[in-house]
Order: structure tokens, then sequence, then C-alpha cells
């Protein structure tokens, strides 16, 4: 049902649930999700703060942290096994080897102590079974691959050594490493500049393409997913409630909450507006979920079945658009209103 | 308006810091973070201060305000020359210049109620004596920023990052200050806060005629919300100009490199777009390169540009950058 015949899937994610136990409460992070990656494909996931988004991937890679933590529900299935039922050891060799991760924040995902070179020799050393020669010219090759200039010098050197887009191109060259399938991408360039951001992600699309790997970015930022992402899922409130192909998702959004995103922000392609238009009201608490859509509070189109059951994400329309709303019809009129006043 | 002298003027700014060869080692240096920065701002108008992080947006506001003292240069507050003054001369222009800060969360007293927060600037500088009246105008305050009364028996960790924003906004307001610096104020909210929060600022702006320093690194928002835009790059202001020039026609090629790494949330329009994506680093502000400190990553640079420190001249009536084949 999620993807079309012919292409292959390689990463499915079916029903996921992770939840927290807090003295709040039970948090319920990730919430009955599925969604898919193609081969060679990139695939974003966007949403606010708290919405669920690296949950999902740290469940991906069993990497939610116990015991509060737990994956309760689901199935991922990747290259014909499900990722949760694997071993720990089994599980070791999938990290790493097959699917590579590049996170925010690459200061705390790098050894402070060990040497550039050390840290990217390990894993082929681990991973590939090279011997130390090879695995050195490997690093060689993969520093330059990711603009890294004068990668002999730059594998004697330590992490704090190198700026922070240099960090996060030395975490880029990691994740390449072994030649994964897949990269999971956690807020690749959030904490750059945006002209050090323009070169990273030009840098990861094109390794990308270049080597048919797949990836799924993680962002909070619509705009930065625009120009990359094959394929979009909406995440709110620890649940997809919309996905489509990039062009069909900016162009017609089909829940209140896309389309209020897409609205607040300023654009600089667009006449300056007099007023931003934001959605009102907070993102709710996790622990407190409403009996259903959990936009209500916020949404402009809410009627009164809104509140009392959850719509399902359903079709909307061609090539695998769905959304998550009671409404959605009534947005695509919407739409079309505006699209013609303007 | 008060005829032509501006609010705040800025002359020269220079902020060095001297780091390192201490007990911790390390070689001593100097980390030129403002290097002759000069502007001025027009009351009721907003600039926007954009540019790369460590580029010295921050040092020059806490230059603005004295809460560090510029190694030289002036400034000017309505006239009057802060530089020179001690702290007890510099209290009640500090009344009249407020900051909000990035993060709202680190900026307020954690044991503080909202309430004692809002309170707290009222008794100091002497503005609201009598308790009742104190407590009516906290919730004056509350409700000027969307918050509602209930909220003034909150602690800052009960309450979202936006409505913290919003009671660092009020805490601002309360001495009724002229300037306001907002120092990146909406960079750590949620996209969908970030609109909200815009939108009061600009509404406060209108309702009590303030004058706004807006430091920020999207352009999309700085646009927005500024009047007119500096550009800043190791130090030095590179372009300044009203808004539509800087966007329309920006002259510098650092100012065109960041425009055209604005992302724009429409993947039919991102496919067609030229993009600069500039090569490099960002240079250290311990060690910046000779001549235009841009032309390292330059994608115009001619031999020139490696020797010369381009000035910041006029191009067009109003716009001023500082590059010579601009
Ligand atoms: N260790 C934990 N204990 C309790 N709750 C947690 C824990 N880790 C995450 N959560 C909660 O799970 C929810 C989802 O968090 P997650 O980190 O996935 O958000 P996100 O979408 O990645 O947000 P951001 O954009 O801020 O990174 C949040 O509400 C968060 O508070
Ligand atoms: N107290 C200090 N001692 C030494 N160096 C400092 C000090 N304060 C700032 N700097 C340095 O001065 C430069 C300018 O810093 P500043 O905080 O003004 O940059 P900024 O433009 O506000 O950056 P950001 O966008 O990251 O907030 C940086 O290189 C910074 O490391
Ligand atoms: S289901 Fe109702 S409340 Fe939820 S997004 Fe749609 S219209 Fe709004
Ligand atoms: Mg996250
Ligand atoms: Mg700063």
């Amino acid at each position: 049902m999620l993807h079309s015949a012919g292409v292959s899937t390689l990463l499915s994610v079916e029903n996921l649930q992770t939840h927290f136990v807090t003295r709040g409460g039970v948090v319920r992070a990730v919430d009955d999700v599925s969604w898919d990656v193609e081969e060679g494909e990139t695939v974003a996931l966007v949403g606010e703060s708290g919405c669920g988004k690296s949950v999902s991937a740290l469940s991906i890679m069993r990497l939610v942290a116990g015991p509060a933590g737990r994956v309760v529900g689901g199935r991922v299935h990747f290259k014909g096994r499900d990722l949760l039922q694997l071993s720990e050891e089994e599980m070791r060799r999938v990290r790493g080897r097959e699917i590579g991760m590049v996170f925010q924040e690459p200061m705390t995902s790098l050894n402070p102590v060990l040497s550039i070179g050390r840290q990217l020799t390990e894993g082929l050393e681990i991973h590939l079974g090279m011997t130390p020669g090879a695995a050195r010219r490997r690093a060689v090759e993969l520093l330059g691959m990711v603009g890294i200039p004068d990668s002999e010098r730059r594998l004697t050197q330590y992490p704090h050594q190198f700026s922070g887009g240099m960090r996060q191109r030395m975490m880029i060259a990691m994740a390449l490493a072994c030649k994964p399938s897949l990269i999971l991408a956690d807020e690749p360039t959030t904490a750059l500049d945006v002209t050090i951001q323009a070169q990273i992600l030009e840098l990861m699309k094109d390794l990308s393409r270049r080597f048919g790997v797949a990836m799924l970015i993680i962002t909070h930022n619509l705009g930065v997913v625009a120009r990359y992402a094959d394929r979009v899922n909406v995440m709110y409130a620890g649940r997809i409630i919309e996905r489509a192909t990039a062009r069909e998702l900016y162009a017609r959004p089909r829940h209140p909450y896309t389309l209020g995103l897409l609205r607040s922000v300023p654009r600089l392609d667009e006449p300056r507006r007099a007023r931003l238009d934001p959605i009102e009201g907070q993102p709710p608490d996790l622990t407190r979920l409403p009996q259903g859509c959990a936009f209500t509070p916020r949404c402009a189109f809410s009627v009164a079945r809104c509140s009392a059951e959850p719509p399902p994400l359903a079709p909307v329309a061609d090539g695998g658009h769905v959304s998550a709303c009671w409404e959605s019809a009534r947005l695509d009129r919407a739409a079309a209103r505006s699209a013609a006043a303007s | 308006m008060t005829g032509d002298v501006p609010l705040l003027e800025v002359r020269n700014l220079v902020k060095h810091f001297h780091v390192g060869g201490g007990l911790f080692g390390g070689r001593a240096g100097i980390v030129r973070a403002v290097e002759g920065v000069s502007f001025e701002i027009r009351r009721g108008e907003t600039l926007g201060l954009v540019g790369e992080s460590g580029c010295g947006k921050t040092t020059v506001g806490r230059c603005l305000l004295q809460l560090e003292r510029p190694t030289s240069g002036q400034v000017l507050f309505e006239g009057r020359e802060l530089t020179t003054l001690g702290d007890e001369e510099l209290r009640p222009i500090r009344r009249r210049v407020q900051v909000i800060f990035q993060d709202p969360y680190s900026s307020l007293n954690p044991r503080m109620t909202v309430g004692q927060i809002l309170a707290e600037p009222l008794m100091v500088h002497g503005i609201v004596v009598d308790r009742e009246r104190r407590a009516a105008r906290v919730r004056e305050l509350l409700s000027h920023v969307g918050l509602l009364p209930q909220h003034a028996h909150r602690y800052p960790h009960q309450l979202s990052g936006g409505q913290r924003q919003r009671v660092g906004i009020a805490r601002a307001l309360a001495v009724e200050p002229a300037l306001i610096i907002c120092d990146e104020p909406v960079s750590a909210l949620d996209v969908s806060i970030q609109a909200q929060i815009i939108n009061l600022l600009e509404d406060l702006q209108a309702g009590f005629g303030l004058t706004y320093l807006f430091v920020a690194h999207d352009l999309s928002v700085v646009r927005h919300i500024s009047d007119r835009v500096a550009v800043m790059y190791l130090g030095r202001i590179v372009e300044i100009t009203d808004r539509k020039s800087l966007y329309d026609v920006p002259r510098h090629p650092y100012t065109k490199a960041l425009l055209s790494a604005v992302p724009i949330p429409d993947p039919a329009l991102e496919a067609e777009r030229e993009r600069v994506v500039l090569g490099g680093e960002v240079p250290s502000p311990l060690n910046p390169p000779a001549g235009c400190a841009f032309h390292p990553r330059c994608p115009i640079a001619i031999d020139r540009c490696r020797e010369a420190l381009p000035e910041l001249r006029e191009i067009t009536t109003g716009h001023r950058a500082a590059c010579i084949l601009a």
C-alpha cells in the first residue's frame, strides 16, 4: 500500500509506537506511525520540536534510552528483516555498516580523544575487515569526497580542531565509510550557518545520487527539504498527519497543520506581507493528547467531529498523497480559491 | 519624530578580546570581534543586523548597552555619548534601552514567578512604587504580550518556549524603553510560534513607538521586520541600506551569497534556482585575512582584494557596500 509497484522498498516502518514513562505520565512520543523509504530515495520527516522525529530515528536504530523509553509496538523492515527482532549483536552490524547516521551536533557523536583518522579507520577495520593500510587509504579518499582539503594532514587532527561545518562533513564521511544503503540524518545542518548549510546539503544530495544511497532527512525546516527531498512526511504530536511527494505537498497541502506551517514563514521569493499568518496556540502535551485530532485546538477548519474521533491517514489525491484530517476536502477548495485570487 | 537626531548613533565601534596566554596556556591572541562599525537608528524604525555565527552581532549589541566596554569608538544615544559614562550615570539610560535574548529560559530567574519577574524592574527603577498598582501594571503587561493574568503565578519552567519569550518581551516593556535590542528573539522557537512573536513585536512597536535593533541570521525574517538592514562579516559591516535595496539589488558578493543560500519552501522554484554555494569556511576573528576579509571565499575576488581593505562606500544614495567591485 505504501509504495508503488516496480520500485523496491528499502526500509518500511509499520505501526511503530514508542513510549516514555515519566512522572507526569506516559509520553506517546511515536504513536502508531508508518512510513517507508525506497532504494536511493530521499525522504524527509518534518515537524516542530517534540513531535517525535528523533525518537522515530532512534527507535529504528534501537537506540531509545531505556528503561523509561521503550518501543512498545510495530515493525521495522529493512532488507527483509525486522530490525526490532534482531539480537544486539546483529544490530551492531546494521548500525554504521548498513545504515549510516548523521546527527545535529557532531561534537556529541565524535570521540574527542581519538584522531579523525582513527575514528574513520576503526569502522572500516571492524566492519569491513580492512587492513590498517587499506583503511587509511580509504579514509583519505573519504575526506576528499566530502570536500575536506589536505586530507593526509587532517587525519592526524582531533575533532576540536575542526570547524562546525568540517565536523559535519566528517560525520558524513563516517556515515558513508562502509557504503551503507541508507543514511539517517537528524537535523544535519540545523546548527550550521546558512552558507555552510547550503554546502552540506548540496554535498549530501550529490553523494546520495552518485552512490545510490537512500536518505531520511529529519528537520523542522520546510524550506530545507524543499530542494532535497523526493517525498515528505509531516509529523504532529507523535503521528504522521500528511505525506506526499515534495512537489505535491508544497503545491497542494491537504492538512491544516501543513498549510499553517507553509503560510506562517516569510518567504524571500514572495512580496513582503504586511503581517505574518501564524498558527495560533501551542503544540499539545504528549501525555495528555486529546481524544480526537491532536491539532483541533489550533485548527481553523475544525468541526464537531474533530475533537471526538481521530481522523485516519487516508488518500486524498493520486501519487500516494495521504492526509489525516476530516476536513481535507475543504482544504483543497480553500487552496484553489487562494490560487485563483493571487 | 524629533528632528534629525537619530535615536542611536554608533561611530567606529571597535571591540577586541584578549584571549589565551594565561594559566591554561594556549597562544595569546586578540579576537577582533568588532572592527570599526558605524550605523544609526532613527526613532521608530527597525534596523536588521544579519551575518553568520561569530561575526560580532551580539558583541555590537552588548557594546551599545555598555555591558561590554568598547575598545574604541562612540555610542551616542539621544545625542549623548555613553562610552565615557560611569555605571551610575548609565542607570537611567539602561532603562531606556532594553534587550530581548535568544534563549528566554536562561535569561529568566527560575526561582521567581512570572509576576515577580515583571514586578522587579518596576521596583528597581522606582517606576510603580505602590504594591496594588504594581500588580495591576503586571496584569497589563501580561495582556500586552498575549498572556493571561493567571500566568503571573507560574514559574518559567511551567511555560512553553513561546510563552517564556513573551515574558522576556513583557519584562523589556515594563520600563517603557525607547530602544529594544532583539538578539535572535525567535531563533530558538518553533516555526509555528515564530510568526506569533514577530507579529507581537510589530504590534508593540506600532502601539508604543518602539525602535528596534533586530539581530538575526534568518534573512527571510529580517526582511519581514526591518526597515533597513546591515550585513556583517567578520566584525565589519559589509553592506547597509534600506530593506528594498538590500533584497532587490544586493551589491556585496557576500550578501548575494547569503541570499542565494536561503532555502525557498517550494520544490518547483528550488529546482530552477541558480545558487552561489560559497566554498571554504568562515575565517577566525583571531586571524582575519588581509585585505577584504571575504576574499578567500569570494567568487569574484581579484588580486587587489587581497591587498587593500575596501571602504564602506556609497554606491547609490543611502546604499553602502564594502567591495571594490560593487
Ligand atoms: N528520555 C525521554 N524521557 C521522556 N520523554 C522523552 C525522552 N526523550 C524524548 N522524549 C519526549 O518524546 C517526544 C519526542 O521527542 P523527539 O526528540 O523525538 O522530538 P523531535 O521531534 O526530534 O524534536 P526536536 O525538533 O526538538 O529535536 C518529546 O515530547 C520529548 O519530550
Ligand atoms: N568575552 C569574550 N571573550 C573572547 N572572545 C569573545 C567574547 N565574546 C565574544 N567573543 C568572540 O567574538 C566574536 C564575535 O562574537 P559574537 O557573539 O558577537 O558573534 P555573533 O555574531 O553574535 O554570533 P552568533 O550568531 O553565533 O550569536 C566571536 O569570535 C566570539 O568567539
Ligand atoms: S481533523 Fe479537524 S481539527 Fe484535525 S486538522 Fe482536520 S479539520 Fe482540523
Ligand atoms: Mg530531534
Ligand atoms: Mg549572537
